[in-house]
């Protein structure tokens, strides 16, 4: 298992060394900027994911075509995820071992994979037929789980970043 | 002024418990985000849309009428899950400058959304000026993300 992982240590472990990453670990006022950055970027992203989310689980913005949630949606929550993306990004740059030897970090990064896979899915399954559930009351059980998924799944991201600082489960 | 009632809620067997426990503070905080997903959500499908961005295709009183009681949930869910961190920190957040930016901002932010924003984006949209229209929505997210989402991030960086 050690070896299997080193490549990726050996990686972060290099970031660390790397001046501008020590830079930015030891400059309290820009390591903050971003961490607000990133919770003000969560905000666009995952509100707008769950208003989404709501309307497939047939439980919110129901006044709506779902397609044109998904529509007029999609540009912003693609802006809230590259911003997301690019401040979690700095962060990890800024202190990659401590990254590295966090369980939360990875199990975030983990749901994040899964919740990708599952919009993926539903994008290629669900989607396909929305012409016929568009202003459905019920959506159909496929956009259901999608939705469901969506949120417990984005909700499990956020939580999992939160604990990040609480690393009850590292042994130095 | 308030200082003793801070001071009382700091020693309250309640607010100590939640600082002893290893667990209870930290999910609290995490819940906390996940109800400012919500709040944020339900508050910018609306402003977005105010501002001419977003649902434009459905009229703003549409898309307000649907977000309002998933707004009420996500703010409710934050008192809520916001109530116990004040509490354990009570004497931190009296001497945060940030806090009190926040619960200076709070009642005009819900003043104004229950007011103002609500009348804007429920009236007939041909008799609201575009320019009304984005400014409505411009203020709500400066009040609610730049007066008590920003600060509120910053009590725990700056103390």
């Amino acid at each position: 298992m050690a070896d299997l992982f080193k490549p990726l240590h050996d990686l972060f472990f290099f970031v660390s060394e790397l001046p501008s990453s020590i830079e930015l670990r030891e400059s309290q006022y820009v390591w903050s900027l971003f961490e607000v950055a990133h919770v003000t970027s969560m905000c666009l992203f995952a509100g707008l994911i769950i208003m989404m989310d709501l309307r497939l689980l047939g439980i919110g913005n129901m006044q709506s075509p779902f397609s044109q949630l998904q529509k007029r949606l999609f540009p912003w929550q693609m802006l809230g995820m590259a911003l997301s993306a690019i401040t979690g990004s700095v962060l990890v740059f800024g202190d990659p071992m401590r990254f590295y030897a966090n369980i939360f970090f990875w199990l975030k990064m983990l749901m994040m994979v899964i919740a990708g896979v599952n919009a993926m899915a539903f994008h290629y399954i669900a989607y396909f037929s929305v012409d016929a559930w568009d202003n459905a009351r019920v959506p159909p059980l496929g956009a259901k789980l999608a939705g469901a998924l969506g949120v417990a799944l984005w909700g499990f991201v956020i939580i999992a970043g939160r604990l990040i600082p609480y690393n009850w489960f590292q042994n130095n | 002024m308030l200082q003793p009632y801070f001071q009382w809620m700091n020693d309250l067997a309640v607010s100590k418990a939640i600082g002893e426990s290893i667990w209870i503070y930290p999910l609290v905080q995490a819940i906390h985000l996940v109800f400012l997903a919500l709040f944020a959500g339900s508050l910018l499908i609306v402003d977005l849309r105010l501002m001419g961005w977003g649902m434009r295709e459905q009229p703003v009183a549409k898309v307000a009428r649907d977000a309002r009681p998933w707004m009420i949930l996500g703010f409710l869910g934050l008192v809520a899950t916001g109530m116990p961190q004040l509490m354990q920190n009570a004497m931190r957040e009296y001497f945060s400058e940030f806090f009190w930016i926040k619960m200076y901002v709070l009642p005009v932010a819900l003043i104004y959304t229950f007011t103002i924003r609500q009348r804007v984006a429920m009236a007939d949209e041909s008799r609201v000026a575009p320019a009304m229209s984005k400014i409505t929505g411009l203020a709500s997210i400066l009040l609610w993300i730049g007066g008590v989402a920003i600060p509120s991030r910053l009590i725990g960086l700056f103390t």
